[in-house]
């Protein structure tokens, strides 16, 4: 937890704990600590307060009655704050989406309870979910049976051996990953892991995996892992800056941009760190006129490639429609 | 001094039986300002407080009084979780989902906090890091227009330079982002809005405003199947290394041809020109544009274009 506790936030995190207390005979200070991801010093300082809490006339009998002995706590309150409040929109929106997104998820509910608990939420919160509802979630397109394979393997802690389309490089490549963590992110489903090919931490986005086999070998799981950047800019990367037309704003909103401004008469200034050409070389040919390579940075022998790279791959690709 | 205050107000308000006016409020309640000005600043700013938090705080005329005074009032029934009767596999579940999918990436995280007021388990509610398998975006509007989707209020924002005034039916994520659709009351028809696209606020109106259609198509459409007009039936070839990504990225009702070779032949309903050309760029001299002749000939334009540049 880090940033600054409001008003608001404690007495959001009082109003859960009193009835959740007042229900039962005496949890133990640790117990609620660990319930409600507090640390104990805090939960006694909010006991203090409710301690002080009641209705007018605020005579001892309408007080609440907090006692802590022993290390273990008893409330006992008249009706109000009995039970917990209602689920805000922000809770009761994350409990489903959540729900929602795991449902539509391949291999996670085999057994219909999160199906059935969700519809009952959903119900309660005046809305159904699913496609037909509405509050719909998907986490994107990959073949179900590749995101069930790898993380079965990942739980299991088995290698696999991927053969995997590199989309940056254009480039096919059999190899064997320990995969670490399976993923989905901005509408697409990704395998963090260790490629032995690579001897480096990769990420593979799964529906560029054209086969993926289990294999027999383990893997040790490192004690944490990285932050699951699907880019990470590396040193030696090119540094390009385009020129984009106004209707090409969407690269800056889809890819990580290193700096972006926009000018007077609309069109976009966007600086790119790029570590395959045959990236950009795609970018450009898709942006055509909307798109200007004005500045090139680093990359050492690389940079000169970047010259008439869209009219090079254009022709490429023309080859196919001449022949 | 003012969390006291505030979980007092709280007591009162949802134990009393006719609405309490901000002078008995102030009299009752211990440790507000002495003074008229400080006083209706605190005051202010804790409704503001409470109504932030979810309580339903709610403002009535107190009968018989003329000229008319406001009251204050927690209606119970509108304070207080309604039980939605979960058992406990299904609980668990829930629990589970919520631990493995993140909304917003803040320090809070609601969907937890509503598995604890649901009553969830006993020991400490969270999980490993490698269980997350998604935290979903969450713009600055989602509870406020989901809260509208739930009570059917109309609400009121600026997007893509108009003010619109909308009936909002659902929300979707899809493809990354989150998306509403909602009849545009100023155009008399459906539209679908980015929500990382509103300009300023939303406003919402009074609940059950409006009656939702039994069936409104959520977002499902690939970009060049958006649009305007006749869709064309585009034949595209695909290189036996690229099917298993075109795959999974065409609609799933799209007819296959398959070659001797492993290629692919996939027939793609396009509207869009635009959004197809760039669908088939990025499989570079991986796939080629068969027909019809139209659709060929203005993606061999587009290339000669580009290399002619």
């Amino acid at each position: 937890m880090s940033g600054r506790i409001t008003s608001s936030d404690r007495l959001r995190r009082i109003l859960a704990i009193v009835p959740w207390v007042a229900e039962r005979d005496g949890p133990s200070v640790d117990e609620i600590s660990a319930r409600f991801a507090i640390d104990r010093a805090d939960l006694l300082d909010d006991l203090d307060v409710v301690f002080m809490v009641g209705i007018p006339p605020y005579t001892p009998d309408t007080l609440i009655d907090v006692v802590v002995d022993d290390d273990r706590v008893w409330i006992h309150l008249g009706d109000y704050f009995r039970r917990p409040l209602r689920l805000t929109p922000a809770e009761g929106l994350g409990l489903l989406a959540a729900g929602e997104a795991v449902r539509a998820a391949p291999g996670e509910d085999a057994g219909g309870s999160l199906a059935r608990g969700l519809e009952k939420l959903a119900d309660a919160l005046g809305v159904r979910v699913g496609n037909d509802g509405e509050l719909d979630v998907s986490l994107g397109d990959a073949p179900p049976a590749t995101i069930e394979l790898l993380r079965e393997a990942s739980r299991s802690g088995h290698q696999v051996e991927l053969d995997y389309y590199s989309y940056g490089r254009d480039t096919h490549a059999v190899r064997v990953v320990d995969p670490y963590r399976v993923y989905a992110q901005q509408g697409n489903w990704y395998l963090l892991g260790w490629c032995h090919r690579a001897n480096d931490e990769r990420v593979f986005r799964l529906d560029r995996i054209q086969t993926a086999t289990r294999l027999e070998s383990a893997f040790d799981r490192p004690e944490s892992l990285p932050d699951a950047a699907v880019f990470a800019a590396h040193e030696g990367d090119l540094v390009v800056t385009l020129r984009l037309e106004p209707e090409a704003r969407w690269v800056v909103e889809h890819y990580p941009v290193v700096d972006s401004k926009i000018g007077p008469d609309g069109s976009i200034t966007a600086t790119l760190s790029v570590s395959a050409v045959p990236w950009l070389a795609r970018l450009l040919v898709t942006l055509g006129p909307s798109a200007e390579v004005i500045d090139v940075q680093g990359g050492g022998a690389a940079t000169d490639d970047i010259d008439g790279l869209a009219a090079a791959t254009a022709k490429r690709i023309l080859a196919r429609y001449r022949s | 001094m003012k969390l006291e205050r505030l979980l007092n107000v709280t007591a009162a308000l949802l134990e009393t039986r006719r609405p309490l006016t901000a002078d008995e409020i102030r009299r009752r309640i211990p440790g507000y300002p002495e003074r008229d000005d400080a006083f209706r600043r605190a005051f202010e700013r804790d409704k503001d407080d409470l109504r932030e938090m979810g309580i339903p705080l709610e403002v009535v005329i107190v009968d018989g009084t003329d000229p008319p005074i406001s009251g204050y009032v927690i209606p119970p029934d509108r304070y207080y979780l309604s039980d939605p009767g979960l058992d406990p596999d299904e609980l668990a579940a829930l629990q589970m989902a919520a631990v493995m999918i993140r909304l917003g990436d803040s320090d809070t995280d609601e969907g937890l906090d509503a598995v604890r007021k649901l009553g969830g388990r006993e020991e400490g509610v969270g999980g490993p890091a490698e269980a997350e398998v998604a935290s979903l975006p969450r713009p600055e509007h989602l509870s406020t227009l989901f809260e509208a989707v739930t009570s059917r209020r109309a609400a009121q924002f600026r997007y893509g330079g108009i003010d619109r005034v909308v009936d909002p039916y659902r929300l979707d994520f899809h493809k990354g982002r989150w998306y509403l659709t909602a009849h545009d009351s100023g155009r008399d028809a459906e539209r679908r809005f980015r929500l990382d696209r509103f300009e300023g606020r939303v406003t919402v109106g009074e609940p059950d405003a409006f009656e939702r259609p039994s069936h409104v198509p959520g977002v499902t459409l690939d970009a060049w199947e958006l649009g305007e007009g006749e869709p064309v039936e585009a034949r595209l070839l695909i290189d036996a290394d690229q099917v298993a990504p075109a795959r999974a990225q065409l609609p799933a009702d799209t007819a296959w041809e398959e070659r001797p070779d492993g290629s692919v032949v996939a027939t793609i309903g396009v509207v869009n020109v635009d959004a197809f050309r760039s669908f088939v760029l990025a499989f570079l001299d991986h796939a080629e544009v068969l027909g019809p002749p139209a659709l060929r000939d203005a993606m061999v334009g587009w290339l000669e274009a580009v290399e002619a540049s």
